[in-house]
C-alpha cells in the first residue's frame, strides 16, 4: 500500500478530490503548503469537511468576501445538483415534478453567477451521491425542505459579514429567493410554510456539519487514466 | 447662601437641562420622520443573476453510475433472486467501474434497486443491484452508433450527428459483437498499436474469451491507418488517430454504444 493511504478507506485526499475542488478551496484560504500536506494526508469524510470549515487567517477584507462567496457557491452546487438530478432521473410526480424544474433552473443560475463573479477563484464542483433520495418522492421532499431551510439560514448567517455593500445586495436578493423555495418545498411536503415569527441564522460550522451528516459529498470516480490498453485490438 | 436655596438652584438647573435634551431629541426625531426626508438609495448589486434556464433542450440523456463496492447482479429486484453476474468497483484497466442505468424498483422491504447493463457475457444482459452498491449518478447526451455493414461510426448528441468516421472492425473469425453497450473507460494510450487514445466499452468478444483481461472491445486509434475502412481488427473498433482524438473531445465516459 502506498504511503499516505488510509488503511480504513484506502483513500487519500488526492483520490477523493479528483477534480480539485477541495484542494482549490484550501489553497484559496490557506496557501499552497497546507494543501500540499493535505494532498497526501489520509482523510475521512468528517475530516474533509472540517478542513473546509477552517476560517481564513490573516486575509484582507476582500479575501474574506471571496471566502464567503465560495462557501455560498458550494451550497449552491449542492442544491443545483440535487434538483437537476431529480429532474433527470424523472422519478417525481405531480407538482413536485414541476417544482424541481423551476427551482433547479434557479439554483443553476445562482451557480453560474457565483462562478462568473469569482472567476479563477471559484471552487470546483464537488461530486454528489444522493443515494437514491432523488428517486423517492417522500425522501426527496423531506431533503428539499432541509436543504432550503439550511440555505436560508446559511445566507442569513454570512450576509452581515460581507464587507461589500454590493455583495450584500446580491446575498439579500438570493436569500429571499431561497426563502420562497423553502416555503414552496414545505408546502409540497404538507408542512406549514411559514410558522416562525423569527428565523435564526446558522454558522458555517453548523451548516457544514449538517451537510456532512447527509454523506452526499462523494468520491469522484476516476474513469480516465494513462496506460497500455489490453482490448482485443 | 443657605443650603435650601442651593438645592433649589441645582434642581432648577437639572430640570432645564432635561427639558433641553428632551426637546433636542424630539426635534431630531421629528425631522427624521418627515415624509419628504430622502432615504438612501438601494445598493447596486455587485453582479446580476442570469435568467434561469431549463433542461428542456437536453432530451436524449442517459444515466450512468459508479460501482462503489463488489456486488452480485441479480435477475430481479429481490435479494433472493438468482445471481447472473458480479460487479467489481474497478475495471481491468484500473479505472472506476461504471454501469449504465436502465431503471429502478423498490422491493417489498422498501429498498431501492437499480437495473443496470452488465459488462459481461452473454451480451446485452441487464440485471439488478441494490442502490447502495452504486455511487454518484452522471448523465450524458451522447450516443455512439457503429454500423458494421457501412464500416462507419457516428456520434450523436441530443439525437443529432456531431462526428463521423470510417472504421475498422473485426474480421469473420473474430467478429465485433452487436448490441447495446456503453463506454466505461478512457485511456491515454501508451501503445502505438492502439494509437493515442482508447475507449474501453462494456462489449466483449464472444470468441476471444481467453484474451487478457477478458477480451473487452475497445474503440481506439491505430498505427495502420492504411487498412481503414476494413474488417481488419480482432473485434475492436479502430479509427484514424486524428479521428479518435476528435472523438475523445466529444464523447464522455458513460456514452451508450449501439453496434449493429
Amino acid at each position: 500500500m502506498p504511503s499516505g493511504r488510509s488503511l480504513e478507506t484506502g483513500l487519500t485526499l488526492g483520490d477523493v478530490d479528483v477534480d480539485g475542488a477541495i484542494l482549490e478551496r484550501i489553497e484559496c484560504v490557506h496557501g499552497d503548503s497546507r494543501s500540499a500536506f493535505l494532498r497526501k494526508a489520509t482523510i475521512g469524510g468528517a475530516a474533509l469537511l472540517g478542513v473546509l470549515a477552517l476560517p481564513p487567517a490573516g486575509k484582507a477584507q476582500s479575501a474574506k468576501d471571496v471566502d464567503i462567496l465560495n462557501y455560498a457557491l458550494t451550497l449552491e452546487y449542492l442544491q443545483a445538483a440535487f434538483y437537476t438530478e431529480a429532474e433527470q432521473v424523472r422519478a417525481l410526480r405531480g407538482r413536485a415534478r414541476r417544482a424541481v424544474e423551476v427551482v433547479g433552473a434557479v439554483e443553476r443560475a445562482h451557480v453560474t453567477a457565483f462562478r462568473d463573479a469569482l472567476g479563477r477563484a471559484a471552487v470546483a464542483r464537488p461530486t454528489f451521491n444522493f443515494r437514491g433520495v432523488t428517486e423517492n418522492q417522500t425522501q426527496f421532499l423531506r431533503t428539499a425542505v432541509a436543504f432550503e431551510d439550511l440555505a436560508v439560514a446559511a445566507y442569513k448567517g454570512q450576509a452581515p459579514r460581507l464587507a461589500s455593500d454590493a455583495l450584500l445586495a446580491v446575498a439579500v436578493s438570493i436569500h429571499s429567493v431561497e426563502a420562497r423555495h423553502a416555503a414552496w418545498m414545505r408546502y409540497l411536503f404538507d408542512i406549514t410554510p411559514a410558522a416562525n415569527a423569527f428565523d435564526e441564522p446558522l454558522s458555517r460550522p453548523e451548516v457544514l456539519r449538517i451537510v456532512a451528516s447527509t454523506n452526499f459529498i462523494a468520491a469522484a470516480g476516476r474513469t480516465e487514466r494513462e496506460g497500455t490498453p489490453r482490448f482485443t485490438g | 447662601m443657605r443650603g435650601s436655596t442651593r438645592i433649589t438652584l441645582v434642581a432648577g438647573a437639572v430640570a432645564v437641562l432635561v427639558v433641553a435634551l428632551v426637546a433636542a431629541r424630539f426635534t431630531s426625531s421629528t425631522a427624521a420622520t418627515q415624509p419628504d426626508a430622502p432615504l438612501p438609495a438601494p445598493a447596486q448589486p455587485a453582479f446580476v443573476i442570469p435568467e434561469p434556464e431549463g433542461l428542456a433542450g437536453e432530451r436524449a440523456t442517459s444515466r450512468w453510475s459508479t460501482v462503489v463496492r463488489a456486488v452480485t447482479v441479480r435477475e430481479a429486484a429481490d435479494p433472493a433472486a438468482p445471481a447472473i453476474a458480479s460487479l467489481s468497483p474497478r475495471t481491468p484497466e484500473d479505472t472506476t467501474n461504471v454501469v449504465l442505468v436502465e431503471g429502478s424498483a423498490v422491493d417489498d422491504a422498501g429498498r431501492l434497486w437499480i437495473a443496470v447493463r452488465v459488462p459481461a457475457l452473454p451480451q446485452n444482459v441487464t440485471g439488478w443491484v441494490p442502490r447502495s452498491a452504486l455511487g454518484a449518478n452522471s448523465f450524458v447526451r451522447t450516443r455512439l452508433v457503429v454500423d458494421l455493414e457501412e464500416l462507419h461510426a457516428t456520434l450523436l448528441r441530443d439525437g443529432r450527428p456531431i462526428f463521423e468516421a470510417d472504421i475498422g472492425i473485426g474480421g469473420p473469425a473474430v467478429p465485433t459483437p452487436t448490441g447495446e453497450f456503453y463506454v466505461r473507460s478512457k485511456l491515454r494510450s501508451l501503445s502505438r498499436f492502439y494509437g493515442p487514445l482508447a475507449f474501453g466499452t462494456s462489449a466483449r468478444s464472444a470468441v476471444l474469451t481467453d484474451w487478457p483481461d477478458g477480451g473487452f472491445i475497445g474503440v481506439h486509434g491505430t498505427d495502420r491507418p492504411d487498412l481503414l475502412p476494413g474488417r481488419v481488427s480482432h473485434g475492436c473498433i479502430r479509427m484514424r488517430n486524428e479521428d479518435i482524438l476528435e472523438l475523445g473531445r466529444l464523447m464522455p465516459v458513460g456514452t451508450p454504444v449501439t453496434i449493429r
